[in-house]
């Protein structure tokens, strides 16, 4: 009369973790995420079609490699797109363009990436050293590739304007939408480091805006050309903007120091 | 080379710990006397503090910035030390139960906190110094310095806030509850405000002035006070005798 049919052992149901409405994916829950990414190409390709996997790798130790690929990337687009924006004075600004715009970048990296690490920490995020490198890593290897994308667009314009204040204009407004998108990523890296608040990463923001733009006018001229290297005359941007706009001759090709 | 990555991963750790104000942590730190501990919360005190004078006094002079390097970490452990006595005195009276060495420790901590958000901001300001026009240049405008001034004030009381919220909370957590975490902060904070304005008179001058030479200390350093310049300004802007 006993039953010898064994009983299964009781398994609760699976419940899946409650998120909040305001709280994002946790970063890997598609498997896909988890892919590591093992080279140059795969990295372009994640960071565009699949961001979410880079931030999961970001977050997974040893990093270090990933990061190194993502500035290689960086350096390598910027060069690209400097001898874009060179093409329009042509001769020395042909290798000065692309060496001003990649340094200036790397630069503009490392004078904000002290505050970067200091904002997120008083945000209460947990992110190490190392992840906030490689948030700000994807955020310029995304924005360099966005200028690749529009480098055809910027060389034609080069090539069929004598404007220096048009050209940089347009360079200025290439560059500012492939930093909403940079920004956009580090913004999502940055809401899955649990962090509280978000004020401090919009003040950094402002602030590495301002730094990008003033390391154009200190490292001018990028787009035109000049005498010296670098400039003579110490400036801020907004009073060099200024002057290029009141110049008599801005309509120029050979106006300097823009 | 291994234990030197870990040790400073640890440091930095302990740092972003601060930071980002885990209470309960900070809270057992000032708990217990920890001597290498302390000694690391000086150093960077001494680093951040003059990373960011050294940025400070750049505009004026590389001289310069080698003196406001010095001068900067100085003014806060002088008045870290010098208000360390009334500052431990005055927890208790108003309420907040801890020792002379926690309250000591608490005020390191909170220094501490302020000077990394200094030295963060370091290359940031040394970049707007190396862009500024040269004082001494024929276009220097007053507009610059104002400039300069401004980003100077934003700096530094965005890092003394920061210092002062985290100090606050961790009053709150030592058992005074937010009351008495308000009175003990008030008081702290108008003597390290009180002494320290007057150490950086004496100390003076940062960041420089084009008309008058670089050097470490004015001629005259006890000569008046800070708070006699200021009467003495108001009564010109106001036009009393």
């Amino acid at each position: 009369m006993n039953d010898t049919t064994p009983v299964p052992p009781r398994i609760p149901p699976q419940i899946p973790p409650v998120i909040g409405p305001n709280e994002p994916r946790p970063l890997g829950d598609d498997p896909s995420e988890r892919a590591p990414i093992n080279n140059v190409v795969a990295a372009i390709d994640a960071i565009l079609r699949h961001p979410r996997r880079v931030m999961f790798q970001l977050y997974q130790p040893g990093a270090g490699n990933l990061i190194g690929m993502m500035v290689l990337v960086v350096v390598a687009c910027s060069l690209i797109y400097g001898v874009v924006v060179g093409t329009f004075s042509g001769h020395d600004q042909l290798w000065l363009a692309p060496a001003k715009i990649s340094t200036g970048l790397m630069i503009s990296a490392l004078i904000c990436l002290p505050s970067l690490y200091i904002f997120t920490c008083l945000s209460g995020s947990q992110a190490r050293l190392v992840e906030v490198c490689g948030l700000l890593a994807g955020l310029l290897m995304l924005m360099t590739i966005l200028l690749i994308g529009f480098a055809p667009v910027a060389w034609i314009f080069s090539q069929s304007t004598e404007s220096l204040a048009w050209m940089g204009a347009l360079h200025l407004i290439f560059w500012f939408i492939a930093t909403i998108f940079g920004l956009r990523f580090l913004a999502t890296g940055f809401s899955h480091s649990h962090a509280r608040s978000h004020a401090g990463f919009h003040v950094w923001v402002i602030i590495f805006l301002l730094v990008a733009v003033q390391m154009t006018t200190a490292l001018r001229p990028i787009i035109g050309t000049a005498d010296t290297v670098l400039p003579t005359q110490k400036q801020f941007f907004l009073a060099h903007w200024g002057d290029c706009l009141k110049a008599p001759d801005n309509g120029l090709k050979s106006n300097s120091r823009n | 080379m291994r234990a030197l990555t870990a040790k400073s991963k640890t440091y930095l750790a302990e740092i972003a710990t601060l930071l980002r104000g885990e209470t309960k942590t900070i809270s057992a730190w000032s708990a217990s006397w920890n001597a290498p501990r302390f000694l690391r919360h000086v150093g960077v005190i001494v680093l951040g503090a003059g990373l960011y004078g050294a940025a400070m006094g750049l505009w004026r002079d590389p001289q310069q910035a080698l003196y406001v390097a010095i001068k900067f970490p100085l003014i806060i452990l002088l008045t870290t030390l010098g208000n360390a006595l009334i500052n431990g005195m005055f927890a208790p009276l108003l309420g907040l139960s801890i020792s002379f060495r926690q309250s000591f420790s608490a005020i390191v901590m909170s220094f501490t906190i302020t000077a990394a958000i200094l030295g963060a901001f370091s290359p940031l300001i040394a970049f707007m110094a190396w862009n500024a026009p040269d004082m001494a240049a024929k276009n220097f405008s007053g507009s610059t310095y104002n400039f300069i001034l401004l980003a100077h004030v934003s700096a530094i009381a965005l890092a003394g806030m920061t210092g002062n919220v985290r100090l606050f909370q961790l009053f709150a957590q030592l058992g005074g509850g937010n009351a008495v975490a308000f009175r003990v902060l008030f008081a702290w904070l108008a003597g390290n405000l009180f002494l320290g304005s007057q150490l950086s008179w004496i100390l003076r001058p940062f960041i420089g002035s084009p008309t008058l030479p670089v050097e470490f200390l004015r001629k005259a350093v006890f000569h008046g006070n800070f708070f006699e310049a200021v009467l003495h300004s108001l009564r010109q802007i106001f036009q009393f005798n």
